[in-house]
């Protein structure tokens, strides 16, 4: 690749000095906000590298990647030297560690109480973890050295070779993940009866040394070894083409790789203990709001805001047709949760269809904020005094019973796990079934182009209606789970974040993939019930993440393969829709309006 | 795909194609059927008279006051939405960035005792306050955000401004304490003034006449200044325009000023109306506002300025005259319930909002 | 081919399923402890015993669990709560010196989560509590929402006490709902509705009175009692309202209640909702004259931050320490304590936390079982038993006697005061306040029995 030292034109330590700024401006943001006083406790090696520390030298780290990394200018990737990464990695890790200095000489200056009247998170605590439990100086300068060395690693690997690249970076997030996850893990391990000692500290909770070596060098290595072999295979593909993929069930490695997941996840309660079960548990919930959410979104392309509403639906239909009869309604029918669960699907298809009715002509965003109207009102409905006779009010409803099989009782939180895992399943396999189906085909048609879709005798309406049943059905099963997980329900917990959770889940896995919604549900759900640290910002992540993912990979991180292609024309049907509503307007209004379509 | 194809489809044959009759024939039901019944419950309060003349007139006043904060703060909305098409579902956080900024402001003011000794000049700082941090913060996303998903889809705009707003409302939790805080006034605010034999109070009186500047303001700033009229040529096709000379990203910036400085003076009526601020206080009225947006007719000035005197009259007036007469416990609960009502039934006549074209043939 | 395929892998999983869920009830059911049963020669068997005990090695920290409202604007609650805790722990060596002390030997360290005062922070702040097996016992919840058939259920189910500074509402003791290994050193709610209804109706003299509840089972308990109360007196309740506690606007409804007359409008509901009605109901003229009254939940110092001038006149209930009780030494003590160590409280119920920290560790020291190496261990249910004896125990906020379904200040009477802001203890500015009314009233009273 040819060495230049200028990037874009402009050359390379302006371009250096601005991440460097970036990366300062970063580590500031990480401490202001709370991030790095509340990671502080965690270590994820030896009693060295705690996580605050980490975090601290992950933006130069980030900052110096960023400024060297080839890219494609006039035609040609361009790179630079490895020497040369290395000193303006260098120099952009000092200069944002550089910014930050400046800011703990600033807050050391100011008297303590300007600042922390404004800025919470700015104490004495958070400048000694800063400044690595030393005086302000030293703290100061070790500041400045580690992030240099973040900054030269970063820049390190922003230019070596791909192939050597992917298993340093893979061992590194490996060892990350096992260090954060160091409960789970280390639970893991002891149900299995393996010894930890050698693997993780009993003193600090962390990796011990010898472990993250290991760990480091084996996940490396398998990465070498799987990425060989990955392209040896591709080499003969190309001699002989492999038909289009279509997820799983083609190939008979990616057959033994569904398995393989099955039965981890069939496995994984077992090695987990009671409390990480519960935390699957909830994942599996969010897993079945997902997979019906995907149908409304992914398949069907409905942006749908609400659907906490048919959550609640399916949970108050369970509380009230399964409770005991000092639950706060006034119905007392007291079925059992699985004589009650096809009712419960009947209830939610119905208000699906009602609700779906009028408003599925709407386009894009407006369906969006209808739905989102939708969501709320279901939410004001059960808190509401009105109908607090029926739904119990702000109280809500207790009493509900767990259904048992077996002598288990489901709100056990293995069984629990099991029943979610079998509903999720079923939801899957029927989402998978109607994607190659004729009504996938159809869906597919209707999001592409809807007009064009109508003229081939697709009934827009017809399969509109049909995603929302699929997608209320299936929102109602999770809704009835969660009413058996607790045995009670509060209206608090029916807010507009469950829809988004839902909708987060899906973007960050790939819209219309099955597979990624359950890589989205393991990382927003699972990640921050397993770290509870993260809990505190669980929804500031989901910000980041999300904003994160739309703008570098929006297809989400398993895409589903047409859904990439779709995503990258340009799809301008509601602009057309509204160009046209605009015609009409110029003629109807003065010059006074914004233009535009009001519409 | 095939826009040609598309034209060619006379509307009617698409229409028939897609069921249309039965559909409508529910719609017009349902229509009449919340026509109706908000029609006997009004009747019913009205008949139960329980509520005096004065207290409507009240209500009405407080709808009206709210319906202002609402107005602004769909104002920008509208105008980004006229600009680029997205919902900024940051908006409220945009709002709320300036109700902090402005707030800490207020504090040392308080403190200093220039609150109460020159509140016009102390009231004229924390706008300017407000307007800045406001600003700041939507120059922010556009730049960070919104900037580089100009060609996107539909959902990509929505999903990254929904994680936008998530960011920005924990980032001021983690900054600032998530427990909501008295935002000092000055002392001559309180209370009320007289105006045509009926007592209004300042701090309302205060608020719809700068919301009213605003609105007119702003009027004559994207009918008449050039800067405006740029901005109406990029909400109507921006390729043309730029091949027009204008410079569309300049313009898109100025539209998110725009739409700041009014959030940020929206900020400043809140504070002096309801006197606190918090982290999470700008997602509730910023969804109001959106819903406000839409109500009117989104992308334009009227619109919104519509929109949100609406939305705060069925919220303050509605729930008392809609369902006392029907008996129903605690009505103002369902507030909410009834703006959004009233909301899916125009969407379903005029799906461009009530000042928006009404073609209820759209497929 | 391909559904067979289909169908080959869900019969696996099938399979896997039911042989995964065989296994784990075995590992899921024991996962408590079931250490030795040290030497000592005791009658209790820890391997035998129904819940086992909870075991602690020669100088391994004993661990009691918080479950408090530590985050959001109920802050004030949660952390006031912990406060009385560490207080408690402190003491443990019979002085505040801000150096803790030890029980049995052991030092005592504590596992915070918080209850986020809703349902959901309840369940998984319980769930991970209870499967912690070196979790002694648990003190909390904060909000009666986050315990209300949650948190109590969870930590019941585990053999794990759960003992609270500050729930009061009554359906956690009621015979219908109580959960076996539940207690609280809070009043009973009922009690403090009657004082209130007695205060308005004999003192304040009003006849006629309105309700706003924000939708938690505290207020709704509070409002409900309050109206039995007030119309067994001869009271009319005029509006009954209710609100949610985010909601900024509160004129419409304001407006709305004037419309029925009230000569005082009830609100126990939390900040900033009391502040807020007490600032916009300065604005509704039909309001003039209306007076405002909250309970111990408006009653923190965020309300005068927030209302400033315009809470002056609300009136504020809560609970008091008992007047004369043989421990004012030790309250005096206490008080300047945790003025010391915290700077001024931020409610009511950091006394309760304290007491209920040494109820529960009074119970361990009769029942704990220390080995000669150094180990302890407690016996689940002979603890419960033990705690739920105690009996004319000498506590901050009163005498406490527990009875079997929970309450431990049912028998003593409880004494609630009522304020008038802005001369209120928990307002920064007047922290010694005195009561203009108060009542003692145990529960059996207060209910008429």
């Amino acid at each position: 690749m040819p060495r230049r030292s200028e990037v874009d034109g402009t050359p390379l330590t302006r371009h250096a000095v601005r991440a460097g700024l970036m990366g300062g401006v970063g580590i500031v943001y990480l401490a202001l906000v709370g991030m790095i006083q509340a990671f502080s406790g965690t270590s994820l090696i030896g009693d060295v590298a705690t996580l605050a520390r980490l975090l601290i030298l992950f933006p130069p780290f980030i900052a110096g990647y960023v400024v060297v990394r080839p890219r494609v200018q006039g035609g040609e990737t361009v790179t630079v030297a490895p020497i040369r990464a290395l000193t303006v990695g260098a120099v952009t890790g000092l200069i944002a560690g550089g910014l930050t200095a400046a800011g703990v000489a600033l807050v050391e200056i100011l008297p303590e109480e300007t600042v922390r009247n404004i800025f919470v998170a700015v104490t004495t605590q958070l400048i000694d973890i800063v400044t690595f439990d030393r005086s302000t100086v030293q703290g100061i300068a070790i500041l400045i050295i580690l992030a240099a060395a973040s900054g030269a690693l970063g820049g390190f690997l922003g230019v070596i070779r791909l192939r050597i690249r992917r298993p340093i970076a893979v061992g590194i997030i490996v060892v990350l993940l096992l260090g954060m996850l160091q409960d789970v893990f280390r639970v893991a391990l002891i149900q299995l009866g393996v010894p930890t000692a050698w693997l993780y500290s009993a003193r600090f909770g962390g990796l011990t040394y010898l472990g993250g070596v290991v760990v480091f060098a084996v996940a490396a290595a398998a990465t070498l070894v799987w990425a060989d072999r990955r392209r040896l295979a591709r080499a003969q593909d190309e001699e002989e083409p492999a038909p289009d993929s279509r997820g799983v069930g083609q190939r008979p490695t990616q057959m033994l790789i569904a398995v393989g997941i099955f039965v981890v996840l069939a496995l994984l309660p077992v090695l987990l203990g009671t409390f990480l079960s519960s935390v699957l548990g909830r994942v599996g919930l969010f897993l079945l709001m997902g997979l019906g959410l995907n149908i409304v979104v992914g398949y069907a392309g409905l942006l749908d805001l609400g659907y906490v509403a048919f959550f609640a639906v399916g949970a108050y239909t369970t509380g009230v047709l399964t409770a005991a009869p000092d639950s706060g309604s006034s119905i007392h029918v007291g079925l059992g949760f699985f004589e009650a669960a096809p009712i419960v699907i009947v209830i939610a298809v119905v208000t699906g269809v009602i609700i779906g009715g009028p408003v599925l002509r709407l386009r894009g965003d407006y369906l969006a904020i209808v739905t989102l109207g939708f969501g709320e009102i279901a939410r004001v409905l059960v808190t509401s005094d009105w109908l607090k006779p029926f739904l119990g009010g702000a109280q809500g409803l207790i009493g509900i019973p767990a259904p048992s099989i077996l002598g288990f009782s489901f709100r056990d939180p293995q069984p629990f796990y099991y029943l979610a895992l079998a509903f999720c399943a079923v939801a899957a396999f029927i989402s998978w079934r109607l994607a190659t189906s004729r009504v996938g085909r159809a869906w597919t048609a209707m999001r592409e182009d809807e007009q064009v879709a109508e003229a081939m005798g697709v009934s827009t309406v017809k399969y509109k209606l049909l995603a929302f049943a699929c997608g209320a059905g299936i929102g109602s099963l999770s809704g009835a789970l969660f009413a058996v997980q607790i045995g009670s329900l509060a209206p608090s917990s029916f807010s507009i974040l469950i829809s988004i959770q839902a909708l987060a889940i899906i973007i960050l896995g790939g819209m219309g993939s099955i597979p990624g919604v359950i890589v989205g549900g393991l990382v927003l759900i699972g990640l921050p019930g397993f770290l509870s640290e993260f809990q505190e910002f669980q929804l500031l992540i989901y910000g980041a993440v999300l904003v994160t993912i739309m703008l570098l990979r929006p297809q989400g991180l398993v895409p589903n393969v047409r859904r990439m292609r779709e995503l990258r024309e340009d799809e301008e049907a509601q602009d057309q829709w509204a160009k046209d509503l605009d015609a009409d307007t110029r003629r109807a209004f003065s010059a006074e309006s914004l233009g535009g379509p009001p519409a | 795909m095939a826009g040609a194809a598309r034209e060619a489809i006379p509307r009617r044959a698409v229409g028939r194609l897609s069921g249309l009759p039965t559909r409508r024939i529910i719609q017009w039901v349902l229509g009449i059927a919340v026509v109706v019944g908000a029609a006997l419950g009004a009747s019913k309060t009205l008949a139960l008279n329980t509520f005096s003349a004065s207290a409507w007139r009240d209500l009405v006043v407080f709808g009206v006051a709210q319906g202002a904060i609402y107005a602004l703060i769909a104002l920008g909305y509208s105008m980004v939405y006229g600009v680029l098409r997205m919902i900024n579902f940051a908006h409220g956080e945009v709002f709320m960035a300036g109700a902090f900024s402005s707030y800490f402001v207020a504090r040392t003011l308080d403190h200093s005792g220039f609150l109460d000794d020159n509140p016009i000049v102390a009231l004229l700082i924390l706008l300017l306050v407000a307007m800045a941090g406001s600003v700041g913060v939507a120059v922010l996303l556009e730049r960070v955000a919104y900037r580089r998903l100009r060609g996107a889809t539909r959902l990509v705009p929505l999903i990254t401004a929904i994680g936008a707003s998530l960011f920005l409302q924990n980032t001021a939790r983690g900054f600032f304490g998530a427990q909501t805080r008295g935002y000092p006034t000055p002392q001559i605010l309180g209370g009320s003034w007289t105006i045509f034999g009926v007592p209004i109070l300042r701090a309302q009186v205060i608020v719809i006449v700068v919301a009213l500047v605003s609105v007119v303001g702003l009027s004559l700033f994207v009918a008449r200044t050039r800067t405006g009229k740029s901005m109406r040529a990029v909400a109507e096709d921006k390729e043309i325009a730029s091949l027009m000379g204008i410079d569309v990203d300049r313009v898109i910036v100025t539209t998110f000023v725009i739409g700041g400085m009014l959030a940020g003076v929206a900020a400043i009526l809140f504070a002096i109306v309801f006197q606190v601020v918090g982290p999470f206080m700008g997602f509730i009225p910023g969804i109001k506002a959106f819903t406000a947006a839409v109500l009117g007719g989104i992308g334009s000035i009227a619109g919104a300025a519509l929109g949100g005197l609406l939305l705060g009259l069925l919220e303050s007036v509605g729930p008392s005259l809609f369902l006392t007469g029907f008996h129903i416990p605690g009505p103002n609960q369902l507030r909410d319930v009834i703006a959004f009502a009233i909301l899916v039934l125009v969407l379903i006549f005029r799906p461009g909002g009530i000042l928006g074209a009404g073609d209820a043939e759209k497929v | 081919m391909r559904k067979s395929r289909w169908l080959t892998m869900v019969a696996l999983v099938g399979v896997l399923t039911l042989v995964a869920a065989a296994c784990s009830k075995d590992n899921g059911g024991g996962g408590g402890s079931t250490g030795s049963s040290g030497a000592s020669g005791s009658a209790i068997d820890c391997d035998t015993v129904q819940f086992g005990c909870v075991v602690y090695g020669p100088g391994e920290p004993i661990r009691v669990g918080t479950l408090l409202a530590i985050s959001g604007d109920v802050a004030t609650l949660g952390v006031d709560s912990v406060h009385g805790v560490e207080l408690a722990i402190d003491h443990l060596d019979g002085k505040f010196d801000a150096t803790p002390g030890q029980l049995l030997g052991h030092d005592v360290t504590l596992q915070q989560e918080d209850d986020l005062c809703s349902k959901e922070g309840g369940q998984s702040g319980a769930t991970k509590l209870a499967a912690d097996p070196t979790i002694a016992f648990v003190i909390g919840t904060s909000c009666s929402s986050a315990a209300l058939g949650v948190a109590d259920t969870i930590l019941s189910d585990k053999g794990t006490i759960l003992i609270s500074p500050s729930n009061t509402a009554a359906g956690l003791t009621a015979p219908s709902q109580h959960q076996p290994f539940y207690l609280r050193t809070a009043q009973n709610d009922a009690i403090q509705a009657k004082v209130v209804s007695d205060f308005v109706f004999t003192k304040l003299g009003f006849t006629k009175a309105a309700t706003i509840h924000d939708e938690s089972p505290y207020a709704a308990g509070l409002t409900g009692g309050f109206k039995t109360f007030f119309e067994g007196l001869g009271g009319t309740v005029t509006d009954e309202e209710a609100i949610t506690s985010t909601d900024t606007d509160f004129k419409p409804l304001l407006t709305s209640i004037a419309q029925t007359h009230p000569q005082l409008i009830y609100l126990p509901d939390f900040n900033p909702a009391c502040a807020l009605i007490a600032i916009q109901a300065q604005d509704i003229p039909d309001l003039k004259g209306v007076a405002l009254m909250g309970s111990d939940g408006c009653g923190a110092s965020t309300f005068f931050d927030q209302a400033g001038s315009a809470g002056d006149g609300f009136y504020l209930s809560g609970p008091i320490a008992s007047p004369g009780s043989t421990t004012s030494a030790l309250s005096d003590e206490y008080n300047a304590a945790y003025k010391d160590q915290f700077g001024s409280p931020t409610a009511d119920f950091n006394a309760n936390a304290f007491d209920a920290f040494n109820v529960v560790t009074d119970a361990i020291k009769t029942v704990a079982i220390q080995g000669s190496d150094g180990s302890l261990s407690i016996p689940r249910v002979a603890l419960k038993d033990a705690v739920f004896q105690t009996v004319d125990f000498a506590g901050l906020s009163g005498t406490l006697t527990c009875i079997s379904t929970g309450d431990c200040q049912a028998p003593g009477a409880v004494n609630i005061g009522v304020y008038q802001a802005p001369d209120a203890p928990v307002n920064p500015a007047t922290p010694d306040a005195k009561p203009i009314f108060n009542e003692q009233l145990t529960l059996a009273e207060a209910l008429g029995q």
